[in-house]
Order: C-alpha cells, then sequence, then structure tokens
C-alpha cells in the first residue's frame, strides 16, 4: 500500500511541529550544553493550556452559562460555529493563545533552570527536569479541574473559519489543515531566524563557549547562571508555542499526549543524529526519524505479519537502538558542527583579496 | 503482627534503597549517570514471574537467578554501551542520554517478552502480582524479613568490600581517580565491569519483590525511576550509605505519609504518591544541592556531644 495524500499532509505538519521544538531544544543542548530532559513540559505548556484557556475564554465572550468540563462538547461546538463566522476573532484567539503558550513555556523553562542557581551539576538537571516532568504530566491526567482529567477535553478550532473557502482546488474540509500548515510554517520561520541569528552572533559564540568550558567562560567574567536560564526560558516559550500548536491541530487534550518519549526523547535522538550546533543536521534529523516514525505507524498492519513481535514495540526499539548507535559510533551527528564564521565566506575572500 | 502498611512502606524503601545504592555505584564508580536502574529492577521481575510460572522455583529461590540475570544483563549493558562510549572519551551528559536510550530499548524488550510468555505459555504478564508465592511467620509477611534482611546483608556486604578487600578500595580509587588508578597496575576494566555487574543485579534483585505488593507490568519502572532518582539526589550521589539513607526516607515517606494523608484529603491523593518523591527532590536540589552527604555531620556530632556534654577522649601522644 502506498501512502497517500493524507499521509505526506500530516507528516508535513508533523514536521513543521516538531522542527520548532528540535531547533529550540538545538539551542539549549546543541549550543548550550544543557542535557534538558523536561522538553516535553514545555510542549505540555502551551498544550495543555490550548486546552484550559481558549474554551473557557470564548465560553465567557459568548456568555455560555455552566460547568466549562461537563458541558465542554457542546460548549466547543457552539464556539467553533461561531468561530466559523468570525475569522478575525478565530486570528485573535490563535495568536494570544500562541503568545500565552509562549509566556507559559518561558516561565516554566525559568523555573526549571532555578536549581541551576544552586550551582547544581548540569546531569543533575536532567535528571531532575526528568523527574518534574512525569510530575507534570500526571497532575494533568489525573486532576480534573484543569483538562478535564483522564478523559481530556476538546479544543476550539481557530482554523475552523478556512472551511468556508477552498483554494487551488484543495476541499474547504482540508482548508484548516493548510491554516495549521501556514501557522506552523510563520512559527518555525521566526524561531528559525531567531535561532540562526543568535548562533551567528557573539552571543552564539558565547554560548557554544559555555557548553566547551563553564569554568572558563565563567572566568572571562560572563554570569554563567543566567545565560543557562535566559537559554532555557527562551528554547522553552518556542517549545511552548509547538504544544499549542499541536493541541489545535488535533482538536482535543489529555494529559498523556506530551509525553517524554515523544516529546523529550524522539526531539533528543533527532537533533543528535542530525549534529549538535548545526541547523542542517537538526532539520534532516528531524525530517528522516518523523518519516520514518509515520511510516512505522502507517504500515503497522503490514509489519504484524513481518515481525515476530507486535509493531507497537518497534517504535520504541528503534528510538532506543538509534540514540546509542548514534552516540558510539557518530557522536558528531550526519552533519558535524563546524566552526560559525563571524563574516560570510564572501566577505572573507573579498577581504583576502584585497590584503593579497 | 506488623501492620500492613508499615511493612508495604518498609519492603518499599527496601527496593528503592536497592536501586537508589545501584544508581549511585554507577555514577561514583564508573561516572555514568544510570537512567536504567529502575528497569533492571522491572528485568528482575519478569526473571522471577519466569522462573516461579516456568520452572516452579520459589519466589525467594529466584531471587538468585533475578540477582544473576540482572549483573549478566548490567555486563552486557557495559560491554555494548558504556565501555565504547567511555573509551572514546564521551561526555557524562552523553554518557547519560545514551542509558536513556538503553532504558527506552529495554522496556520495548520487557514488553515484547510480556507478550512472548502470554502468546506462547498462556501466562499473566500485564497487572500481575505474585502475593500468592509469598510466605508468613507469625504475621509478619516474608517479604518484610527476606528484603529487610538482603537489603542489610547487602549493605554490610558492599560495607566490607569497600573498606576490607583491596578489590573494594581499588574499586573507590577507581570513581577518584580512573588514570591513577590504571597508573597503579589496577585492571579498571576488571572493577568496571564487576561494577556493572552489582549495577544490574542489586535492582534486579530488589525487583524480585516488587510484585508481592504492587501490581506489576514492564513499565512499571516509569514510577519507580522518579524514587530512584529522588533517593539519589537526597542521598547526595556520592556514597553507598547516603544512597541508602535517601532510598529509606523517599520510600517510608512515598508510603506512609501519602497514606496518612488520605486520611485527611481523600483516597484521591493515593495517586499522586511519588510526588512525594519529587517534592523531596525538589527541596534538596534548592536547599542543599549536595544531599545528605553534603550536610555538616561532624558539626552537628559536636553540638550533639556539647549538649550531652560528652567529652571527646584525650588522642595519646
Amino acid at each position: 500500500m502506498i501512502p497517500g495524500i493524507e499521509f505526506f499532509v500530516t507528516l508535513i505538519v508533523y514536521i513543521l511541529i516538531f522542527l520548532i521544538v528540535t531547533i529550540s531544544y538545538n539551542m539549549a543542548y546543541g549550543y548550550t550544553g544543557i542535557p534538558d530532559f523536561g522538553r516535553a513540559m514545555a510542549a505540555g505548556a502551551g498544550g495543555f493550556l490550548c486546552g484550559y484557556l481558549p474554551g473557557r475564554l470564548m465560553a465567557y465572550v459568548l456568555g455560555i452559562q455552566g460547568d466549562y468540563l461537563e458541558n465542554s462538547i457542546s460548549i466547543v461546538d457552539t464556539t467553533n460555529a461561531f468561530l466559523k463566522g468570525s475569522p478575525l476573532m478565530s486570528i485573535a484567539l490563535l495568536a494570544l493563545t500562541l503568545f500565552l503558550a509562549a509566556l507559559a513555556g518561558g516561565a516554566l523553562g525559568l523555573l526549571a533552570s532555578l536549581p541551576m542557581f544552586r550551582g547544581i551539576r548540569l546531569f543533575y538537571l536532567g535528571v531532575t527536569l526528568l523527574a518534574i516532568q512525569i510530575g507534570f504530566n500526571t497532575i494533568f491526567y489525573y486532576w480534573r479541574p484543569l483538562i478535564g482529567g483522564p478523559l481530556g477535553v476538546t479544543v476550539p478550532d481557530p482554523f475552523r473559519w478556512l472551511t468556508n473557502y477552498s483554494l487551488f482546488g484543495i476541499p474547504s474540509s482540508s482548508m484548516r489543515l493548510v491554516g495549521v500548515i501556514i501557522t506552523s510554517g510563520v512559527v518555525l520561520l521566526i524561531v528559525s531566524y531567531y535561532c540562526i541569528s543568535v548562533s551567528r552572533s557573539p552571543l552564539g559564540r558565547l554560548l557554544k563557549a559555555l557548553r566547551d568550558d563553564e569554568k572558563g567562560t565563567e572566568t572571562l567574567g560572563r554570569d554563567v547562571r543566567k545565560l543557562y536560564i535566559e537559554v532555557m526560558a527562551v528554547s522553552y516559550a518556542f517549545t511552548g508555542m509547538a504544544g499549542a500548536l499541536f493541541a489545535y491541530y488535533g482538536g482535543y487534550v489529555v494529559g498523556l499526549h506530551f509525553d517524554k518519549v515523544s516529546w523529550t526523547f524522539w526531539p533528543v535522538a533527532m537533533v543528535i543524529l542530525g549534529g549538535l550546533a548545526n541547523y542542517k543536521g537538526t532539520i534532516i534529523g528531524t525530517v528522516s526519524f518523523l518519516t520514518l516514525r509515520r511510516l512505522i505507524l502507517f504500515y503497522k498492519t503490514e509489519l504484524e505479519f513481518i515481525l515476530p513481535f507486535s509493531p507497537v514495540w518497534l517504535e520504541d526499539l528503534v528510538l532506543g537502538v538509534i540514540l546509542m548507535l548514534v552516540l558510539i559510533y557518530r557522536p558528531r551527528g550526519l552533519f558535524p558542527e563546524k566552526p560559525e564564521l563571524t563574516l560570510s565566506k564572501e566577505n572573507i575572500r573579498k577581504i583576502k583579496e584585497e590584503e593579497g | 503482627m506488623i501492620p500492613p502498611l508499615f511493612s508495604s512502606a518498609v519492603v518499599f524503601a527496601n527496593i528503592i534503597a536497592l536501586m537508589a545504592i545501584a544508581c549511585t555505584l554507577a555514577l561514583t564508580r564508573t561516572n555514568v549517570p544510570n537512567f536504567t536502574a529502575a528497569t533492571f529492577g522491572t528485568i528482575g521481575i519478569y526473571i522471577s514471574l519466569t522462573f516461579i510460572k516456568l520452572f516452579g522455583v520459589g519466589l525467594y529461590p529466584s531471587l538468585f537467578f533475578c540477582f544473576c540475570g540482572g549483573g549478566i544483563v548490567g555486563v552486557v549493558a557495559y560491554y555494548l554501551v558504556v565501555r565504547p562510549l567511555r573509551k572514546r572519551g564521551a561526555t557524562r551528559e552523553e554518557l547519560m542520554i545514551a542509558t536513556l536510550g538503553l532504558d527506552i530499548f529495554l522496556i520495548a524488550l520487557l514488553n515484547i517478552y510480556a507478550d512472548y510468555l502470554t502468546l506462547t505459555f498462556k501466562i499473566r504478564t500485564r497487572e500481575f502480582m505474585l502475593r500468592a508465592y509469598d510466605f508468613d511467620v507469625g504475621g509478619v509477611d516474608g517479604v518484610f524479613i527476606v528484603s529487610t534482611t538482603i537489603f542489610f546483608a547487602v549493605l554490610v556486604a558492599l560495607h566490607l568490600i569497600f573498606t576490607k578487600t583491596r578489590i573494594g578500595i581499588a574499586m573507590k580509587a577507581l570513581g577518584e581517580d580512573p588514570s591513577l588508578t590504571e597508573c597503579q597496575g589496577v585492571n579498571t576494566e576488571t572493577l568496571c565491569t564487576l561494577t556493572w555487574f552489582l549495577v544490574g543485579a542489586l535492582p534486579a534483585t530488589a525487583g524480585g519483590f516488587y510484585p508481592v505488593y504492587w501490581i506489576s507490568n514492564p513499565s512499571v519502572s516509569l514510577f519507580l525511576v522518579v524514587s530512584v532518582f529522588a533517593s539519589c539526589v537526597l542521598g547526595g550521589f556520592a556514597t553507598i550509605y547516603d544512597a541508602a539513607a535517601g532510598g529509606y526516607i523517599i520510600g517510608l515517606a512515598q508510603t506512609l505519609l501519602i497514606s496518612y494523608m488520605s486520611k485527611f484529603f481523600g483516597s484521591w491523593i493515593l495517586s499522586y504518591g511519588f510526588f512525594v518523591a519529587l517534592l523531596v527532590m525538589i527541596i534538596t536540589v534548592f536547599l542543599f544541592p549536595q544531599g545528605l552527604y553534603g550536610l555538616p555531620w561532624n558539626e552537628t556530632v559536636k553540638k550533639v556531644r556539647k549538649i550531652f556534654r560528652f567529652r571527646e577522649k584525650p588522642r595519646g601522644i
């Protein structure tokens, strides 16, 4: 069976959203060397905010009475009907949620990196963040007042108004996916522009110096704790937006979403495979891993006849093996890090010519 | 007669403490932040289940196989993953991510093995307990007696090994400075292999006790790992004694405190059991990041002596 258009559209959405996660993670781990194992928490901050806020906000705006969680399906239906006829309100809701998701992610990044002020070792932070992240998801899964506990909650659809239109022969029912792709693409462009600019600036070189020699950087008068915290806050803010986009794309949020395997371990593997502190590698790592994951999911039924075990476990096996093999045999990834040039190659050539 | 709650709290503390000791050993002796400690425990659970159900071995004799099996897995993990990374001079963060990969891989393998046992031998391998295989002495559960005895035996044995034997002292030296240890003619490879045997064997043995009181499945380590890390952080990732103390504090607090609190707040709070561990971990990181190990114990002893007016004996000339 050959994958159809739906497969590729879903893959594109996943690639765009996960690129936001991996590029921001690359800034934290690749450039600064922070072994952040709480990335799923940042995505969850945005995603769970989508489950908590927009529905309640719209219910308040539309004057809908009653307990939100009890009547969430009918409230979201009413909200979606309203949003379908109100593009401005939809865009405002989307922009507000993305902004708040970034804020929530950033605040969480700030909180998560506070132990740095105590001068703890970096691996301590990794261990602590992994544990905190499990706790974070558990709260959202069990505590009903937040996003409905184990039942989860539906999310209003700010892309619904696009279904009124049809462009380039795309059926109107698929137009919301076009909206998700465009919004994710815009957010990705902003995040990429910021991260690439940082990496090419003196700040980028400072972050690399910090990663390579923390004590040395401190000796040169830099406040390394402040740097760690700033990087974590910015990087978490970006991932928070990715979480919000994913929640809007799915239209439903539950505490089990934004789990540590999909949103922490896979992004770690993507960044490591591609190569640290290297955007080309990050993009290739993300695209190849996501394609592999989606293909495993797509060919699940076929794989059941081939594999001597359930294909459900294949993803984890592949992830584990790749993480270990890449670290052992290709620790610098497919595209090893190159020195960042302060000037473009062309400028350097011109200067050489002038001097020569 | 021991109250069931106290009994389960102590057994849980024994399990967590043994895993925390193994985790601390991996870090202090071989410089590897080991994420697989709790999953080695799950391997123990399934070795125990296999020997009980397939070979008719008793619950406690199966612990021997848990010890050996876990140790072998630990050594294999060392040779296939840790050793190549150490050889190429991997950073601590890289080693941490590699053990994370190993953890994911092992959990997937355990799930496949559980499926295999169910399909081939029609054994229940998920959401199972092995309480029926435990014994009872005058109202005291066997698991309480055996797990406590094994925990203290392990602690005493490790203490003797690390203080009285040449190999134990060499292992301590390995943790301090591997190059210097090698210069002294010590075969560090053998020591690392031995350490990783213990790193696998201790949690696997502890895992053998787990299904007696708690429902088990291949992914049980996902929550246990929080308690194990919390114990290590509380201990300070320094010595086996601090790790054991940390494990006991976390294990007892997680079971007894939550049960006590449920009387006031309702049974819903039981779902948040591991939050006690998480909270202790956060408090430790913020208030005394070096854990129990870093606390000024000498000063405390001096103060206590002052209070009770104990005079230090004059030292001989």
